[in-house]
């Protein structure tokens, strides 16, 4: 056999191997969406967004508790995040070059972002839950907004940091002080970039169950008060799921669904203020 | 030894045995400079790479100090005080010592903001006055009539040189004494360098300038007075025609003649 048939048929043998991988990878994410969408849409009517929490069997049950109490928990969780995480991210990009506590908060910062959701629910848990004695959205808030403070910060100072430094420079040979040079042209310039950044921030905590379990826990019923132990579409669709009730599984899959297009939206969201942006 | 002429206009700045030293560098990176720049002339700096020009224009309003650890010695003289003096107001003086840098710099915001940015910064809320003074700094810059159906729009949608037009329509509509050019047409085609180097020519009736070229020719088409500058020293500065024509130094003459640089 040449030198020349030996390497065609190893570049054959490669090709093959790596499209049945990618093949493969992609039939799970179908099969994913597609057991999902196919439960989901089932599962989907109008009572679910109306009904609360019921007892299994009874007919008027639905989803409204859980999807009001994660969208507040998310919110306070953005709120307290996302200033938190834009302002720190700020620091270390504008204020904090070549310092050493600007790299250490950095070097903090992704050690937390890879560290386990469940560790940060149980930190809050011993530091929040614990305290007041009770289960509460805002413990839940907490933790999630503690998981979202490094991906926005890191995110918010990375795309600062694209802002080329003629332009920062350009503002102050105008007589703009720092903050206005920040405010009005370096955060300008890095717009689509951080809200990408925030967004995929709060996609991602959105999905988060494990911390919810040790800090809103959950109520059956409708619940707008964050000091009280509160219902989340995750921690809702993860008891559903696993009890063995046909009709609460079926909520559990309208939840999964429900959640799923959230955290897709954001994605694509996400994804098309970048991609507008380089398209410029 | 250097051949430094003095200039019989008025002297809106006065350099006085200035140093410069970078943060990270041992030895000064300005030496001992003085030299007067003409009020309402043209004062062009040349000079083969990494001998200090930028490093010079950038002390002028004190853009160095953006970054920790520079250092300043000596005395920068305008309107009778030393600039570099560290009670000095960076805000005003950037006001009255404007820039223009190699890159155009266009804010991401519209054409009409960006040139509104320096008088709002100056508290000028006033939509007529704004309009006013947006409109005569785009006309003076010569960029007026391709702008003026577009101000609404992102400042990035214009060209490299039309760009560059709107950074200098940005300088002016604040109406500095003096305008600092970092190798303004490095980036841009021919046809915009001479839009621009005629810019300068007919803004000195306003303002002084001082320009950086690597360019010899637009040295000479666009200023009065050229200083020749060799590793962190001024070598010569004396009228443009005469420099090139018939030069002191011999460091100067190598230079321009092409042995170097
Ligand atoms: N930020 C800096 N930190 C330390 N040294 C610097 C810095 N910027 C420039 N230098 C040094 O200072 C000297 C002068 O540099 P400068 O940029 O002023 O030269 P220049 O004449 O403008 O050159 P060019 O024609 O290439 O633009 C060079 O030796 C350079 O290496
Ligand atoms: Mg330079």
């Amino acid at each position: 056999m040449t030198y020349r048939n030996k390497r065609i048929i190893m570049n054959n043998i490669i090709m093959t191997l790596s499209t049945i991988s990618a093949f493969i990878g992609l039939g799970f994410l179908f099969w994913i969406l597609g057991v999902l969408v196919f439960n989901g849409i089932e599962a989907l009517n109008l009572a679910i967004f109306i009904n609360e929490g019921a007892p299994p069997g009874y007919e008027q049950s639905g989803l409204k508790h859980a999807l009001v109490g994660q969208l507040l928990i998310v919110l306070y969780a953005t709120a307290i995040g996302v200033p938190l995480g834009v302002m720190a991210g700020t620091y270390l990009s504008e204020y904090g070059q070549g310092s050493k506590l600007a790299e250490t908060i950095r070097d903090i910062s992704d050690i937390m972002m890879s560290a386990p959701s469940i560790v940060i629910g149980a930190f809050v848990y011993a530091i929040i839950v614990i305290p007041m004695g009770h289960f509460s959205g805002y413990a839940g808030a907490a933790a999630l907004a503690i998981i979202m403070i490094p991906i926005i910060l890191r995110t918010t100072d990375d795309m600062l940091q694209l802002v080329p430094s003629t332009l920062r420079e350009a503002a102050f040979a105008l007589g703009a002080p720092k903050y206005k040079v920040i405010i009005q042209v370096v955060y300008r310039g890095a717009k689509a970039g951080v809200l990408t950044g925030i967004l995929l921030g709060i996609a991602r905590v959105a999905g988060e169950t494990a911390p919810l379990l040790f800090t809103s826990f959950n109520d059956n019923f409708m619940n707008t008060d964050m000091s009280e132990a509160m219902a989340s579409l995750t921690v809702t669709m993860y008891n559903y799921a696993t009890s063995p009730y046909e009709d609460w599984q079926r909520l559990g899959w309208a939840a999964a669904f429900i959640l799923s297009m959230f955290i897709l939206g954001l994605n694509i969201i996400g994804r098309l203020f970048l991609l507008r942006k380089r398209g410029k | 030894m250097a051949t430094i002429i003095d200039v019989p206009e008025e002297k809106v700045l006065h350099v006085n045995n200035f140093e410069f030293t970078y943060a990270s560098s041992e030895t000064p990176n300005i030496k001992k400079l003085s030299m007067p720049i003409a009020k309402n002339c043209v004062t062009a700096l040349i000079g083969p790479s990494g001998c200090g020009k930028t490093t010079l224009l950038r002390s002028f309003n004190r853009m160095h100090d953006l970054y920790p650890g520079n250092t300043y010695e000596g005395e920068v003289l305008f309107e009778g005080r030393n600039i570099l003096d560290a009670k000095e107001d960076l805000i005003q003086l950037r006001t009255k010592i404007g820039m223009i840098f190699q890159k155009p710099t266009a804010f991401p915001m519209s054409i009409f903001d960006n040139v509104a940015y320096g008088l709002r910064l100056q508290g000028i809320k006033n939509k007529s006055e704004l309009g006013d003074r947006v409109e005569k700094a785009l006309k003076d810059a010569a960029i007026w009539n391709e702008a003026k159906d577009r101000l609404k729009h992102d400042a990035n949608g214009l060209s490299g040189g039309q760009q560059q037009r709107l950074c200098i329509a940005r300088a002016i509509a604040v109406e500095p004494e003096v305008l600092l050019f970092d190798e303004p047409t490095s980036a841009l085609d021919p046809i915009s360098t001479q839009g621009i180097e005629m810019l300068v020519s007919e803004l000195k009736e306003r303002v002084s300038i001082i320009i950086v070229t690597h360019n010899m020719q637009q040295a000479a088409r666009v200023s009065d007075y050229t200083g020749f500058m060799y590793l962190g020293e001024l070598i010569e500065l004396g009228e443009t025609e005469e420099l090139f024509v018939t030069p002191k130094e011999k460091l100067t003459e190598e230079y321009i003649t092409g042995k170097f640089g």
